[in-house]
């Protein structure tokens, strides 16, 4: 074999090689299956191209592309300024719908970034391969920690201004609560005091005597009695004194009855 | 130094020049070629699977030892073999071998004028000696990168699957969360950065051979150190280029 068609070998083989490597790292994606999406965020969090997508854990894609779009509003007119477009691998399609929420999660010893993807419900709609939707933003940790600055400055700025008065308070407090040790420790005395400890006794069986009597006066048998008495009371309204002297002299009961 | 600085400017405005103009020595280039890839290719294949299989094992220790987790090796390995690793080694390699062949050819060449009779007889010897050379370096040493990386990479990936328990597609999805596509890109424009220095040096160092046995060896020992240094701080500055991308 000639010296150049060893070399043209060699550099098939290199061309080769390089052209496997596209394809492990996903560069080339000849039997690709996947479907994309573009979520709009307004804060990625640090999402890079690249990063994986998952649902319910899972790795099923791939963020393709990132991009700045300045100008675009949702149907709700709201602005959002960045395109994160998605791969999603065709066998998870089918759990994304339209009522799926979009995160920017952290995983990993080195705090990988990755597009977690909830699945929606049944009842929802399928997305269409390229179609648009709002991802939730993630919290801004800066944002957060500047405004614990702030709010450390002001709790701290309170503090300096009302330094005489909250003292004041404290003390009070301070004081307060001797006070209430004070007490605590009275009534702890008193408790092993016998005639305090009779008193409390019997205040225990009154209470104990009044909640049976209010129990039975909430029974069954009370209430058909109050009841018979309202009847009672209902038929006896209507008569007049000479009625009443008749019925007791049919009875047999003798009473002097003025009106 | 700084004669031999200008001298190696000139040789190199010439090969430049003399690049764009007729007759072109395709044969002569291919047969370059074949030397600096074809035969250089199993020697540097073995060299870079020592080489990948000793950085991943040095890489685990080190974390393991530091944070006591080695889950990210396969992708610190898998870049620094592909940034750093897989280009320099081939060079330093190429060096040796072609480097100090090509000084002393050059050298003996000069020693017994034959350069001279190439001049009597018309033919510019940077033409006809440096350009097929810098072909075949610039050629060989983009070829020989990719193949090193790659067999470096494959290499690596058997061993954690040996040695460190990463199975191969543990391995492929570490590698893929750090390295990229580029990197591969970067490392053959390393390897061709490097192509460009080795023939260039040691052609230079041919040039200037003095008589005798002891004037060729001494130009073979100056390439090959000249041409590493030249190499080591190309790879200093153009991984500094490329940390910016």
């Amino acid at each position: 074999m000639k010296a150049e068609a060893k070399v043209g070998l060699l550099f098939l083989g290199s061309l080769i090689l390089v052209v496997g490597f596209a394809y492990v790292m996903g560069i080339i994606t000849p039997f690709s299956n996947n479907k994309s999406l573009n979520v709009r965020y307004n804060y990625a969090g640090g999402l890079e191209e690249g990063s994986p997508v998952r649902v319910m854990g899972i790795k099923v894609g791939k963020v393709r592309r990132i991009e700045f779009e300045p100008g675009f509003k949702t149907k709700n007119d709201e602005e959002v300024k960045l395109r994160v477009e998605i791969d999603v691998e065709k066998k998870a399609w089918a759990s994304i719908r339209k009522d799926s929420k979009f995160f920017i999660n952290l995983a990993g010893v080195i705090g990988e970034k990755f597009l977690e993807i909830s699945p929606g419900s049944t009842n929802a709609e399928e997305f269409s391969s390229g179609d648009s939707v709002r991802g939730e933003d993630p919290p801004r940790i800066d944002q957060l920690i500047s405004q614990s600055y702030g709010l450390a400055g002001k709790i701290i700025e309170l503090v300096n201004k009302n330094e005489g008065s909250i003292s004041n308070v404290i003390a009070q407090l301070d004081k307060l609560t001797t006070n209430f040790n004070k007490t605590l420790i009275l009534l702890d005395k008193t408790s092993k005091n016998k005639d305090m400890a009779r008193l409390l006794d019997n205040a225990i069986k009154i209470s104990d005597d009044v909640a049976y009597l209010t129990g039975n006066l909430r029974s069954k048998k009370a209430e058909d009695t109050y009841a018979l008495v309202q009847k009672l009371l209902f038929r006896l309204e209507p008569l007049d004194g000479p009625a009443i002297k008749k019925f007791f002299q049919e009875e047999g009961v003798k009473a002097k009855i003025s009106f | 130094m700084f004669e031999h600085f200008v001298s190696f400017t000139e040789m190199t405005t010439h090969a430049i020049f003399s690049a764009f103009r007729p007759p072109v020595r395709i044969k002569e280039s291919f047969q370059q070629l074949y030397f600096v890839a074809n035969q250089s290719l199993i020697i540097i294949v073995f060299c870079v699977c020592f080489a990948a299989m000793v950085t991943i094992l040095e890489s685990s220790f080190h974390m393991r030892l530091v944070v006591q987790n080695d889950s990210m090796v396969p992708g610190f390995a898998a870049m620094l073999i592909l940034r750093e690793l897989g280009a320099v080694v081939t060079a330093l390699l190429l060096t040796s071998r072609v480097g100090a062949g090509i000084a002393a050819e050059v050298g003996l060449m000069q020693t017994t004028e034959q350069i001279d009779a190439l001049k009597m007889l018309g033919i510019d010897p940077v033409q006809y000696l440096v350009l097929p050379r810098l072909f075949a370096c610039i050629f060989g040493g983009m070829i020989l990168t990719i193949v090193a990386d790659l067999v470096c990479i494959y290499s690596a990936m058997l061993v954690s699957d040996m040695y460190l328990g990463f199975s191969p597609a543990m391995f492929i999805s570490g590698m893929r969360r750090f390295v990229h596509f580029k990197d591969l890109i970067f490392s053959v424009i390393k390897g061709a950065s490097f192509g460009v220095v080795i023939p260039l040096v040691s052609c230079h160092f041919g040039f200037r051979c003095k008589s005798g046995a002891e004037g060729v060896g001494l130009a073979t020992t100056n390439s090959v150190v000249t041409s590493s240094i030249v190499i080591i701080i190309i790879d200093f500055v153009l991984s500094y280029l490329f940390t910016h991308f």
